[in-house]
């Protein structure tokens, strides 16, 4: 994926995937940030359907 | 080997040691939510008891993330009160919010602190349980355990908080930033939720009981175990030669919190014995005696440490009955464990320490700062909780459905069932009140 930002691990600082690509940490953190807003979405609508099943 | 080779050495495997002290706290504290999650399906009705468990898992899945998205940043931020301060450093898009060879500190002290945040979410999960939402629940946890306690931290358990730096607030073991404001939050939430269908006929309260009583005490004991990382993490180890202090910055040691930490679960079961003589609040007396003593866990003559958590251990039964005559059904006795014990162990804090100095030009420990604290935890707490679950009332989307919590919210919403060979979930057991009865009471 060549998210690496070292080539060696020579005088290291942070060295984490995308570390020296803050399109990449951008992408990587909406994308966990929806995780958790879709988990609350989807807990609603199950919710909803179950509870209109059992009606 | 060189003199300046042995320094870098010593001080590699002392940044090593920082790291190892709080990794294994926080891994002591995932037993807090082991044991929440073994008390809460316990305290529940079999008709509930797997979705007690879910929504304990789910808290801590929540509390994490958040943290990690705006938790520690809070902290970092706002120990001047509202106003934010230059905290970029423990923004998640900074260097130091990921693997870096440079920085031994962040990683461990995010991972100890999202624990605590997730503790004050089970404090929650325990009082609502049987009606809540789970939607509705996730909210609240996520708001209180990666937003409200944390604010409460950065002003009472932070070295530059406000209360601290104005008042000489001293509340080392968390018993306000953490327990009081998860109780009272607690409190706001129970307010604007209700009783379970039930609980209360003619005015009087039912009594609903846990379906496995020994799972619940068992998982009060794994919290006491838990405890002990919780306790542990409260302390600073320090590198160079200072050792460990409280987050104050006074010095303190392991052997004082190992005195008193023990002290106070004893005196707290012995005095909840005393005052109730039933094995659900006996149990939870060991919680709310390490809470009542846990702000002065650094100070206290281990003596004196026993009386007061006796005390709050007489107390916490009490106040519990008071709250459920005042019409609110806390299912497993939050707000007294949590809310009053650890507002009345910031409080003693004052009363029986007062004069004992903070380090450098900061104020004395006094009664009047003490007590402030403890209200402005108290208010934290309570203020969002009424509030948030206000609105989520007045949508309609704070409560299940009167259907579904008679019929039990496993059958409705959970595709499992946890004794499927001896009490199905899809039957009324006995006691359980029936469909026409609830709809008259609701």
């Amino acid at each position: 994926m060549f998210s690496s930002p070292i080539s060696s691990w020579d005088n290291v600082a942070a060295y984490f995937t995308f570390s020296d690509s803050p399109m990449g940490m951008a992408i990587s953190l909406a994308a966990a940030v929806g995780i958790y807003l879709y988990l609350n979405i989807s807990i609603m609508k199950h919710e909803k359907d179950a509870f209109d099943k059992h009606k | 080997m060189t003199l300046e080779t042995l320094q870098s050495t010593f001080e590699m495997h002392q940044a090593m040691n920082v790291e190892v002290f709080y990794w294994w706290c926080t891994a002591i504290m995932f037993m807090i939510h082991a044991g929440f999650l073994a008390y809460e399906i316990g305290a529940s009705r079999v008709k509930n008891a797997l979705t007690s468990g879910m929504k304990n898992i789910l808290t801590l899945s929540v509390i994490i993330p958040t943290f990690y998205f705006f938790g520690w940043w809070i902290y970092n931020a706002f120990p001047n009160g509202l106003i934010p301060i230059d905290a970029s450093a423990a923004l998640p898009w900074s260097m130091s919010m990921g693997p870096n060879v440079q920085d031994m500190g962040t990683g461990i002290f995010f991972a100890a602190f999202a624990l605590f945040g997730a503790t004050t979410g089970s404090i929650l999960s325990g009082a609502v349980i049987e009606r809540i939402r789970l939607s509705a629940f996730l909210i609240l946890a996520a708001i209180l355990g990666s937003a409200v306690w944390i604010l409460a931290g950065a002003w009472g358990w932070h070295p530059s908080g406000w209360l601290l730096t104005e008042f000489g607030y001293h509340d080392v073991g968390a018993s306000g930033v953490v327990h009081a404001v998860a109780g009272f939050f607690a409190l706001g939430v129970l307010m604007n939720l209700g009783a379970r269908v039930g609980k209360f006929k003619d005015g009087v309260a039912m009594y609903i009981p846990p379906h496995s009583l020994p799972m619940s005490l068992i998982g009060l004991m794994m919290i006491i175990v838990g405890f002990f990382g919780f306790l542990g993490g409260c302390i600073i180890f320090n590198g160079g030669d200072t050792g460990w202090t409280t987050i104050y910055g006074n010095p303190t040691n392991l052997s004082a919190f190992g005195f008193n930490t023990l002290m106070g679960f004893a005196g707290g079961v012995i005095g909840a014995y005393l005052s109730s003589r039933e094995p659900f609040w006996t149990m939870s007396g060991g919680l709310a005696g390490i809470i009542t003593v846990a702000a002065g866990l650094d100070l206290y003559y281990p003596g004196l440490t026993f009386v007061l958590a006796a005390s709050g251990g007489v107390l916490m039964p009490i106040v519990g009955r008071w709250i459920e005559k005042l019409g609110i059904d806390d299912a497993v006795g939050a707000v007294a464990v949590h809310g009053f014990c650890g507002f009345y162990g910031v409080v003693l804090v004052g009363v029986v320490a007062s004069a004992y100095p903070n380090i450098g030009e900061l104020p004395d420990i006094t009664f009047t700062g003490q007590l402030l604290g403890a209200v402005v935890m108290a208010l934290t707490g309570f203020i969002p909780g009424w509030g948030i679950s206000f609105a989520l009332k007045k949508f309609n989307a704070l409560r299940v459905p009167p259907h579904v919590e008679v019929l039990g919210l496993d059958l409705v919403e959970i595709p499992a069932k946890p004794y499927p060979e001896t009490v199905p979930a899809n039957r009324v057991v006995e006691g359980t009140i029936t469909p026409s009865e609830s709809e008259k009471l609701a």
